[in-house]
């Protein structure tokens, strides 16, 4: 593994290993530098050396400032892209057989440079040297001598009778060393003062606490506040120690979770017990392959759409254009017969009496013909206005509809007597009349703005309400009427209602409700109704609206109207018109 | 232009039309010494194609007496017949026909003014349950479409068997008033065998489809489906109210003059309104068998093909729509 990292970390060691000789001996640690911006690659930090996928190694702070392509970064040296994850710059693999050399190198060369250094310095505090022989590593500690000695040091010293009654002891458990007074040179500090204006300087020896600047302060022994004191650093230590475990524990879920969105390779044992490496995606790749799921499904069902709204256009487009064809050979026809008959009569017109009188009758004939033609010529030209424009409006469906009316196909249903018909009335001529029950169907079209409803109104007795399926296909909106002012029958008008939204072909109709008859004193208020047909409930996920409607006075009836017209026409087309 | 060209046209021959019209009445006059009316009388047999004629004379008439003689009052008609004799200058020694044949006309012309203002009126008036008349009425036409069964509370779905929409009949008088419960009640009572007839027949499944052959081969879930499906008859009593309406828009258009006016030897009354209802229904449920309808649907383009077909048969003005059934023959004998 290390000869392959070396290997494909060819070019920026080697660079790295040419300044080395340039810089000689003396910047020996300064052994390995980043190829681009030539500073010294270093075990953390902005300098850590990074593997790229072509095998290159930069350091970190470069690859940071190298320009992204897209979602990759390109080699500085051989131009070669290598892909980033989610975490950037940041999820380059380290190149860890190089940062194991310069590891190794830093340590070769401090040993070679400051070992006294070190032996004084830095790792002086945890190894005490013998005081017999530099040498020797001491072990215990003689409290009488007040020396460190090692194993051997201790015996050799220490032979004779007196000497070898010295106590020693490990070097862990040596005595602490008592502190003199700084005042009173030969008295060791035995006290501590407790008053608050001595904080700074609360250690005192017996003279400074008889007579000194501590008389008749309140005091208390050293020892026993010390190992107080360490006491409390120990129960700090170990609330310390929970704490590190915590944050530990923390950044340990961290980096869980944030593998859990990288996602990545990971050991999984199959049924068999048998271990292999399988790629678990990880939650931003879900979410990223969730929005381009969406997006690629809006983006064909919009392709489907302009297709359809497209071949719709062409179809009108070819059947105007036919048609018009049809019209300029007709044209062509009557034109051609025209000046045969204008040819025909300028002859007639050159021959002599008898003949002329002879062609009289074919003259008459074709006289005749032509002011026929010439009627139906008219009559055509009244009929149709010749006009080159293609009005298009769309629908929130985004279905093309062409012409200067939109065409929607709405049904109105209801219990019988609810006013199904006096309203489909009152739309169309504005007039009130108390209808007889309707039989089977009526069905008329109202115009209102640029729209044309086609409105089927469908009897509501309870015979024909099977029946009322028949109506459903194709129909872009349900109007369901209420008499407001029967409260016993809203319970069926509920469970009529409930069966019509059941109904798969209706899943995608707009529903209006009109709460007819509010002009009836003691009617049933919009709010009411909402609340007595659990409206909110029943029609949950579904464009839906109720108005409170007067088919008497006609209030109501175009507020709903303007409702469904604002729920199937493309924001913007109704001011088109 | 070319419009207001030729409503100019129209609007001119038609000035002139009546001139002329006037001119050639005036020269009919001199030469046979008769006036219109008598040359009418004289003319044509008794019947609508009289009558309908005196009436569009009357209407066309400068006089302000002949204009106004429809709106007469019933009692008020013989002196209205002497003051057209005498305005006209006829003798009515020389001419004891006319008289009679004028008041006869003009007894049926006054006749249907009020028999519409009539009907009109009871087709205003609404059902009111409170009305112990009404709910009187309500109950025999029960007992009269159902005599073996009775009817177990006011408000029932019972109802519904006789073909009205919901438990309250009361709802779907709302378009034809009073004017649909007396219909109805006079149909089940004067007629009963043909009434029962059709109640019978609208709650039949059609057997069109009911042969065994298709039975076997259809599966059982699809036979239910049909049979559901055709069980939905037309149902008697909404019916009767649609041809009610029929009824009355006839009489109101004036249509039914022609039938009137020939059945009616003098004034036409409500009887004879409702005889022709009778009539009207017995004929639509022939119309409707033979049209053969898929389903209650179609009913609305029946019922328009029906109203053309009596239309039709009604410009003819020997027609009369002459019922061959019980409720008519007292028509028939007149």
């Amino acid at each position: 593994m290390a000869v392959a990292v070396n290997r494909h970390g060819g070019p920026g060691r080697m660079e790295g290993s040419g300044r080395q000789s340039r810089t000689g001996p003396g910047g020996a640690v300064k052994v390995l530098e980043c190829g681009v911006c030539e500073d010294v690659f270093s075990l953390q930090g902005d300098k850590v050396p990074r593997l790229l996928l072509c095998g290159h190694t930069v350091c970190h702070d470069c690859l940071t400032r190298l320009p992204l392509h897209g979602r990759a970064i390109r080699c500085p040296f051989d131009r070669q892209a290598t892909e980033l994850g989610d975490s950037g710059v940041w999820g380059l693999k380290k190149n860890f057989a190089l940062l194991e050399l310069l590891e190794r190198l830093q340590n070769g060369a401090s040993s070679q440079c400051s070992t006294v250094e070190e032996a004084m310095g830095g790792s002086g505090e945890s190894i005490v040297r013998c005081d017999e022989d530099e040498a020797h590593v001491a072990s215990v500690y003689c409290t009488v001598c007040a020396t460190h000695l090692c194993a051997d040091c201790s015996l050799n010293t220490h032979s004779t009778k007196t000497l070898a009654k010295h106590r020693r002891v490990p070097l862990a458990d040596k005595p602490y060393e008592k502190t003199l007074c700084s005042q009173h040179q030969v008295h060791a500090i035995e006290f501590v003062c407790l008053e608050d204006g001595c904080q700074p300087s609360p250690l005192m020896c017996c003279v400074c606490k008889e007579y000194g600047k501590h008389q008749g302060h309140k005091h208390a022994v050293l020892e026993s506040e010390a190992s107080q004191i360490r006491a409390s650093i120990l129960d700090m230590a170990h609330c310390i120690r929970t704490f590190t475990e915590e944050i530990s524990e923390y950044s340990r879920k961290l980096t869980g979770i944030v593998q859990q969105i990288e996602g990545g390779e990971q050991i999984v044992e199959d049924g068999i017990g048998m271990a292999h490496t399988e790629h678990v995606p990880g939650t931003a790749e879900n979410a990223r392959s969730c929005v381009r799921a969406y997006f690629s499904d809006l983006h064909e069902t919009l392709c489907r759409q302009e297709e359809m709204a497209l071949s719709v256009v062409d179809a009108h487009v070819r059947e105007q254009l036919m048609w018009l064809r049809q019209q300029q050979e007709n044209m062509t026809i009557l034109l051609s017969e025209v000046s045969t008959a204008c040819l025909h009569c300028e002859k007639a017109l050159q021959q002599d009496d008898c003949r002329v009188v002879l062609a009289k009758q074919e003259i008459t004939r074709l006289l005749e013909t032509l002011q026929k033609q010439q009627q139906q010529f008219t009559d055509l030209a009244d009929h149709i206005q010749l006009d080159s424009s293609i009005p298009v409006t769309f629908t929130k469906d985004n279905r093309v509809h062409i012409g200067p009316k939109m065409e929607i196909r709405v049904v109105t249903l209801g219990l019988d007597g609810a006013g199904k018909t006096t309203i489909l009335f009152k739309l169309k001529q504005d007039e009130f009349m108390q209808p007889i029950p309707t039989i089977g169907f009526n069905v008329e079209t109202v115009e209102y703005k640029n729209l044309k409803f086609t409105i089927w109104d469908v009897g509501g007795k309870h015979k024909l309400r099977p029946l009322w399926k028949h109506y459903y296909l194709n129909t872009q909106a349900v109007v369901f009427v209420i008499d407001s002012s029967h409260r016993e029958r809203v319970t069926e008008a509920h469970s009529e209602l409930s069966k019509l939204l059941t109904e798969k072909e209706l899943r995608d109709a707009l529903l209006l409700i009109f709460a007819n008859k509010q002009d009836v004193t003691g009617a049933l208020s919009v709010e009411e109704m909402t609340e007595l047909l659990s409206l909110h409930k029943l029609c949950c996920g579904r464009s839906w609206y109720i108005q409170g409607c007067d088919a008497r006075s006609g209030m109501g009836l175009y507020d709903g109207l303007d409702w469904l017209s604002r729920q199937l026409v493309a924001a913007g087309v109704l001011d088109v018109a | 232009m070319k419009h207001f060209m030729r409503m100019v046209v129209k609007v001119w021959i038609y000035f002139y039309c009546i001139c002329l019209w006037r001119f050639l009445k005036f020269i009919l006059r001199k030469l046979t010494g008769r006036c219109e009316l008598q040359r009418i009388c004289y003319k044509n047999k008794p019947g609508a194609g009289r009558t309908l004629k005196i009436e569009s004379s009357l209407k066309s008439s400068k006089s302000k007496l002949l204009q106004n003689a429809p709106a007469a009052h019933p009692d008020a008609i013989e002196k209205t017949i002497e003051d057209i004799l005498t305005l006209k200058k006829v003798n009515l020694d020389t001419n004891p026909q006319l008289a009679v044949s004028l008041q006869a006309c003009l007894l049926q012309i006054v006749g249907y003014r009020n028999l519409t203002v009539e009907i009109e009126k009871l087709r205003r008036e609404a059902f009111d349950s409170e009305d112990p008349q009404h709910e009187e009425m309500l109950l025999k036409l029960w007992k009269a479409l159902k005599p073996n069964v009775p009817l177990e509370a006011r408000i029932s779905k019972q109802w519904c068997e006789i073909g009205f929409q919901g438990d309250d009949p009361k709802t779907d008088f709302r378009g034809m008033g009073l004017l649909g419960l007396y219909n109805l009640v006079y149909f089940a009572e004067k007629d009963p065998t043909s009434a029962l007839q059709i109640l019978s027949d609208s709650l039949q499944p059609k057997s069109r489809d009911a042969n065994k052959e298709e039975f076997s081969k259809m599966s059982k879930t699809e036979w239910e489906m049909k049979k559901f499906d055709k069980a939905i008859g037309y149902s008697f009593a909404i019916v009767g109210i649609n041809i009610t309406d029929l009824a009355y828009n006839l009489l109101i258009s004036g249509a039914l003059k022609t039938h009137l006016y020939n059945v009616a030897p003098e004034a036409p009354t409500l009887h004879h309104f409702q005889q022709t209802f009778c009539f009207l229904m017995h004929e639509f449920h022939k119309f409707w068998i033979e049209e053969d309808p898929l389903d209650i649907m179609e009913f609305n383009r029946v019922r328009n093909k029906f109203h053309k077909h009596i239309l039709k048969q009604l410009q003819n003005t020997d027609m009369a729509l002459c019922p061959h059934f019980a409720a008519s023959e007292s028509l028939i004998n007149l």
